[in-house]
């Protein structure tokens, strides 16, 4: 049986997919049975969803483009 | 956020597909027609500006470097073989020119303290000690973009990166090791570090108190 540690370490360096189908299958029926490692798997989707929020309230002005063809332009 | 909204999110950003450059598109550039160079710039400038503010660039500086990138781009171009996407190739140069900024290294340190925060989580047998707070009723607000930006300063430049690069700008490992030019296995440790680190902040900060979880 997987260890919660061995769990923790698949999930967030974002090695799952690259592992076996047998791997991703004992990952999945950990992750059904523990609580703890389930709610790491919410932490890392929340701390994704956070970072997409970050993108969206990234979006400068809407000069950016136009200033950049200009001096490319202009070189 | 119910579980099945960030999961459709998740499928929206997954469905955003990547352009290949046509040889005929890299022919106008390289006569600098107007038009292709636009067409890069308006397709290109926005993601490299949200990557460079990502990484801890302040507005004018992130739009010096993203304008350097570009011009780096226009100079170099008859090197590029369009055997990689345009947007590999920008945000390739957009890594050095942030190394160069920076003075940085991108390769994962053999030792980091936080490989021993992880570790003290877990007892000899692999199991938890300090589980993971428990988050329920979440909400996306600009509290936490802001904070997560927050913490993010707290991490090193590689691992910054990379977190940007995979979870901002939502690009494949492959694509991702291409652009910093390292391995997969350095890649999934720059990402684990980075998630922990970022874990153990927003954790400080409190985001499993109930202020953070909102309805």
């Amino acid at each position: 049986m997987i260890s919660c540690k061995n769990v923790a370490k698949l999930l967030m360096s974002d090695e799952l997919p690259a592992q076996t189908w047998w791997k991703r299958a004992e990952v999945r029926l950990h992750l059904a049975m523990c609580k703890f490692c389930s709610r790491l798997a919410r932490q890392i989707e929340y701390m994704r969803s956070a970072a997409w929020q970050m993108r969206d309230q990234e979006q400068g002005d809407g000069g950016l483009e136009d200033r950049l063809i200009r001096r490319l332009s202009g070189q | 956020m119910s579980a099945s909204r960030l999961e459709f999110l998740t499928a929206i950003r997954a469905m955003t597909p990547a352009v290949p450059i046509t040889a005929d598109f890299l022919e106008r550039l390289r006569r600098r027609d107007p038009d292709a160079l636009g067409k890069a710039v308006r397709d290109h400038a926005r993601p490299l500006m949200r990557a460079a503010r990502g990484l801890g660039f302040v507005e004018q500086d992130a739009e010096d470097l993203v304008q350097d990138v570009f011009k780096t781009f226009l100079e170099r171009l008859d090197s590029f073989e369009g055997r990689s996407q345009l947007r590999t190739w920008l945000f390739g140069i957009l890594h050095r020119k942030a190394l160069e900024r920076r003075r940085a290294s991108i390769v994962a340190e053999r030792m980091d303290p936080i490989d021993d925060v992880f570790e003290s989580r877990f007892d000899a047998k692999g199991n938890w000690t300090r589980p993971p707070a428990d988050l329920e009723r979440l909400m996306l607000s600009k509290e936490i973009g802001e904070l997560i930006r927050g913490c993010m300063d707290g991490l090193p430049v590689n691992q910054r990166e990379a977190f940007v690069l995979r979870e901002v700008e939502d690009l494949d490992t492959a694509e991702i090791c291409k652009i910093l030019d390292v391995s997969v296995t350095n890649f999934g440790v720059l990402m684990h570090r980075g998630r922990a680190r970022l874990r153990e902040c927003l954790e400080a900060k409190g985001w499993s108190k109930p202020g953070w979880n909102r309805k």
